[in-house]
């Protein structure tokens, strides 16, 4: 399903190849690409890498609160421990390790990306990718029942009269509000090119 | 007192059983009289509720701490100005509140409900008077907030001192009142489908009240996360805290919603979805209410005596049945008038930014219920916190933020691939000169290089609409500001939105300049003694005290210094090679290039009786970034330990919220002049609308 979609994605899309957009999207990749491989993170002092690691580390004693943001002693003496354990030279890795042995799989902010935690990273993935997919899915048959609900008369005739009925006023509309020339072949396919175009389909 | 508050709410749970009672059998035996009846009931029990409310509140005002609930929620000492936020302290107060805000905005939406609803009022105003019903059975039964105490104290405990500040009058009301008002939207539109009402009669009441509900849930949002940074003392404004989490999952919703109703307003498409859409905000709703009261997930908000638990998940249970049951019921009859027309179109993005926004909440309630999930699966637990949220979550918004660039410059119907190129290429353009400068200027991380390229983008493509429609007006001889005025006010929804769409920009601004660029050090000071971090230097000028008899309380007064960095050499390169972002100097010794660019007072105060700490944060603020001082402790030495840092942009968070009231308001004003004409112009004012 996936490959025809897209293609149907493509195919459907009232661009043609266009070398302008064609350009403006491989320039934008590619500054991206260029882009993923310049992050310092070894520019971040002792410090700012303590306070993120505290960022991840919940504080045993208190509802829902990181010890970056508590001041409870337990958190300040943790924070203490981060630290020290960083100054020793320590990995991020390895200062969470050291928490979970300790307190439990429950000390870190967010879940491990390992086993059955995996789930709580996996599933949001399908959840996003899924919606796109049904959004797709949707307008396409939303648009292949409109299309056979018009060939076969039904009530979009009705819809289509009505449309016409309406297309002076908004060529009116269009002549009232037409803000210079640019916009003009815009606004002659949202009024009068539409319909003509729904006809030849049909 | 107390009495009068008891009696109040035992009318008012009389009065509402007979309002939904009397509306149904009236309705169904066609007995007028009943309905009118019923319908008045309702309007009474908004005055009972204001007659228990106004109890409770005079209790606070009088310290009649006969009655537990004031006894425990304020005392002598408190501010007399706090009396309102006492009253809605905890959790039987807060339910008072919540029927309060509940039946005044029933009462004004049953009363201004347009006529021709008329058929499906009657179930409109059942299921309101069910839904008070349920509170007032709440607060009667379970939850009273006129309960009295065996022996009356001299004195009562307080007032929550976290909640001593001037965004608790705003906060919690709006944010209850929020996420209660959802009701009202969703009431008219069940009504409509089980009166049979098919058409779109109810859409634009159902829009009028959902954006009133969604605006001031928002702002109650906005104005929390103002709290947190100024009095928390952790440094942030979001911590996606369950509780947090459960406002803004209807609102998200809502978001949705409010953008795909502007498809059925104007081409009669998507009903079945904005009819499911408001039922999702509902029911989150309700689930919310339940976290709030004793759900099962650990938060710092929640009312931890409350054990309403089991009654609020029952109830969130029924609207899930109820809504859902309802929804299947009328499906078949919910279809569109037309089809769509293209992937590129208006109405498709509106689509796939619904799904987007639904994505974004279904995604936070697996987090939220993830660790529930973990306990059951496997007995591990696991907390999910705000950096999972931050990693999920943030690509997401990213994403509605370029479908906020994209969507609102497509047409409705068709795109040609000619008026694409006419709109997108200065968008495209700009942002990508923006991610260029930005590069060129040294900034580092790439995602945020590239998440403000995406608002320069969105910012130039509403920048783009409001140009040429100004343009044009202003060739036909209007002034600027005027043309551009007569273009806001040609299409209040539209041009409202983009008011809100910019408020968005800004608060996208302030969430990537603290989330990505955010520097902090920790330090001890003594009198005389200064911190310095990257271009500031904090001097601990004066320390005083403010306790009282309930709290210990000192605040410090502190010189903010710009400094240049060369006169600091030695000082930095030692704390670089200490690991430290900052340092402590010793002296006092003004250096040649220091100057004085703001005073802060940090304010720390320990709360006896509550063996609580609040405090109250110095920020010294300018457009480009916040320097932000939290007052950790005042120790015994003498010294006072900070927690300081730097947070780039967070000025934006706060300065969005009044375009997102203006905008909210514009795209809400009533579009008077066009309704009051006849028949045949409104159609050109309608498809007006459109351009």
């Amino acid at each position: 399903m996936a490959p025809r979609l897209s293609f149907a994605v493509i195919e459907q899309c009232a661009l043609p190849a266009n070398p302008i957009t064609a350009i403006l999207v491989a320039l934008l990749l590619s500054v991206l690409f260029a882009l993923s491989g310049c992050i310092r993170e070894s520019d971040i002092t002792l410090e700012q890498r303590a306070h993120q690691l505290a960022g991840e580390l919940m504080c045993p004693i208190c509802d829902g609160q990181t010890i970056d943001g508590s001041n409870a002693q337990i958190a300040i003496d943790m924070r203490l421990k981060v630290r020290d354990l960083l100054d020793e030279g320590s990995t991020n890795a390895e200062v969470k390790d050291y928490f979970v042995l300790r307190y439990g799989q429950d000390i870190l902010a967010a879940p491990e990306r390992s086993g059955f935690s995996l789930l709580a990273w996996i599933v949001p993935v399908f959840i996003v990718l899924g919606g796109v997919v049904i959004a797709l899915l949707s307008i396409k048959s939303m648009r292949r029942s409109g299309l056979e609900a018009q060939s076969a008369g039904g009530t979009s005739t009705v819809v289509k009269q009505k449309q016409n009925d309406l297309s002076d006023y908004l060529a009116h509309v269009d002549r009232d509000l037409s803000v210079g020339s640019a916009i003009k072949s815009d606004e002659s396919n949202k009024s009068g090119d539409a319909p003509s175009s729904e006809k030849a389909k049909s | 007192m107390a009495d009068l508050g008891v009696m109040a709410l035992l009318l008012g749970l009389a009065l509402s059983a007979y309002s939904a009672i009397g509306v149904v059998i009236g309705e169904k035996i066609g007995m007028a009289a009943l309905v009118v009846s019923a319908r008045r009931a309702l309007y009474m029990t908004t005055v009972t509720a204001i007659v228990a409310s106004g109890a409770l509140i005079n209790a606070f005002v009088q310290n009649d701490f006969s009655i537990a609930y004031v006894a425990d929620h304020s005392n002598t000492l408190m501010d007399r100005a706090f009396v309102w936020v006492a009253f809605y302290a905890g959790n039987e107060g807060s339910l008072l509140y919540i029927l309060l805000a509940l039946s005044v905005i029933s009462a004004i939406s049953v009363w201004f409900a347009p006529k021709r609803l008329a058929r499906s009022m009657p179930w409109t105003i059942a299921i309101l008077a069910i839904i008070q019903l349920f509170y007032f059975g709440v607060l009667t039964f379970f939850a009273s907030p006129f309960e009295l105490l065996d022996t009356v104290p001299l004195d009562g405990r307080g007032i929550n001192p976290l909640l001593t500040h001037p965004g608790m009058f705003s906060h919690p009301p709006l944010l209850m009142g929020g996420l209660i008002s959802i009701t009202i939207p969703f009431a008219f539109v069940s009504g409509a489908l089980i009166a049979g009402n098919y058409g779109d009669d109810w859409v634009d009441v159902a829009r009028v009240s959902a954006i009133i509900g969604w605006g001031v849930l928002g702002t109650g949002m906005l104005l929390g996360a103002w709290w947190a940074y100024t009095i928390l003392g952790w440094g942030g404004y979001w911590a996606w805290d369950p509780i947090e989490n459960v406002a803004l999952m209807p609102w998200l919703v809502m978001t949705a919603f409010l953008h795909s109703i502007m498809v059925q307003k104007r081409r009669g498409m998507f009903r079945l979805w904005n009819v499911a859409l408001l039922n999702i905000a509902f029911v989150l709703a309700q689930l919310g209410m339940f976290i709030n009261r004793g759900g099962p997930v650990v938060s710092v908000h929640s009312f931890a005596a409350s054990t309403l638990g089991a009654i609020f998940l029952s109830f969130m249970l029924a609207s899930l049945v109820f809504a859902f049951a309802l929804f299947l019921w009328r499906m078949p009859q919910l279809k569109s008038d037309r089809a769509m027309e293209s992937f590129v179109s208006r109405e498709a993005s509106f689509l796939i930014n619904n799904f987007l926004f639904l994505a974004v909440m279904v995604v936070t309630l697996w987090g939220v219920l993830f660790p529930l999930f973990s306990d059951l699966a496997r007995d591990v637990s696991v907390s999910v916190s705000a950096p999972y949220f931050d990693r999920v979550n943030g690509p997401v918004l990213l994403g509605i933020v370029v479908m906020m660039g994209i969507g609102p410059l497509l047409p409705w119907r068709k795109a040609s691939a000619r008026s694409m190129k006419q709109w997108f290429v200065w968008p495209t353009v700009v942002g990508m000169i923006a991610i260029g400068v930005l590069i060129a200027l040294g900034v580092e991380r790439p995602v945020a290089i590239f998440a403000f390229g995406v608002v320069a983008f969105v910012a130039t493509a509403i920048g783009e609409e409001w140009w040429r429609g100004t343009v044009g007006r202003h060739r036909s001889g209007d002034n600027w500001a005027l043309a551009w005025w007569r273009l806001v006010n040609g299409n209040r929804p539209r041009h409202g939105g983009y008011i809100v769409h910019i408020s968005i920009l800004m608060l996208a601004l302030g969430i990537i300049g603290t989330n990505f660029y955010q520097q902090r050090t920790d330090g001890a000071l003594a009198l005389g003694e200064s911190l310095v971090i990257d271009n500031y230097r904090i001097e601990y000028v004066d320390a005083h005290d403010s306790s009282r008899p309930d709290r210990i309380a000192q605040w410090a007064e502190m010189t903010i210094y710009r400094i240049d960095p060369d006169d600091y050499k030695q000082e930095i390169s030692f704390a670089k090679a200490k690991g430290s972002s900052g340092f402590t100097l010793k002296d006092s010794r003004i250096r040649p290039n220091d100057e004085v660019i703001d005073t802060i007072e940090p304010w720390h105060g320990f709360y006896i009786d509550f063996n609580m700490a609040s405090v109250r944060s110095g920020i010294s603020s300018t457009v480009v970034e916040d320097l932000y001082v939290i007052p950790r402790d005042f120790l015994a030495d003498g010294r006072v330990s900070l927690a300081v840092s730097i947070n780039p942009l967070a000025w934006w968070l706060w300065a969005s919220g009044p375009f997102f009231i203006l905008g909210t308001m514009v795209a809400l004003w009533p579009q008077a002049a066009v309704e009051r004409r006849p028949a045949r112009k409104r159609l050109i004012g309608e498809s007006e609308g459109e351009i």
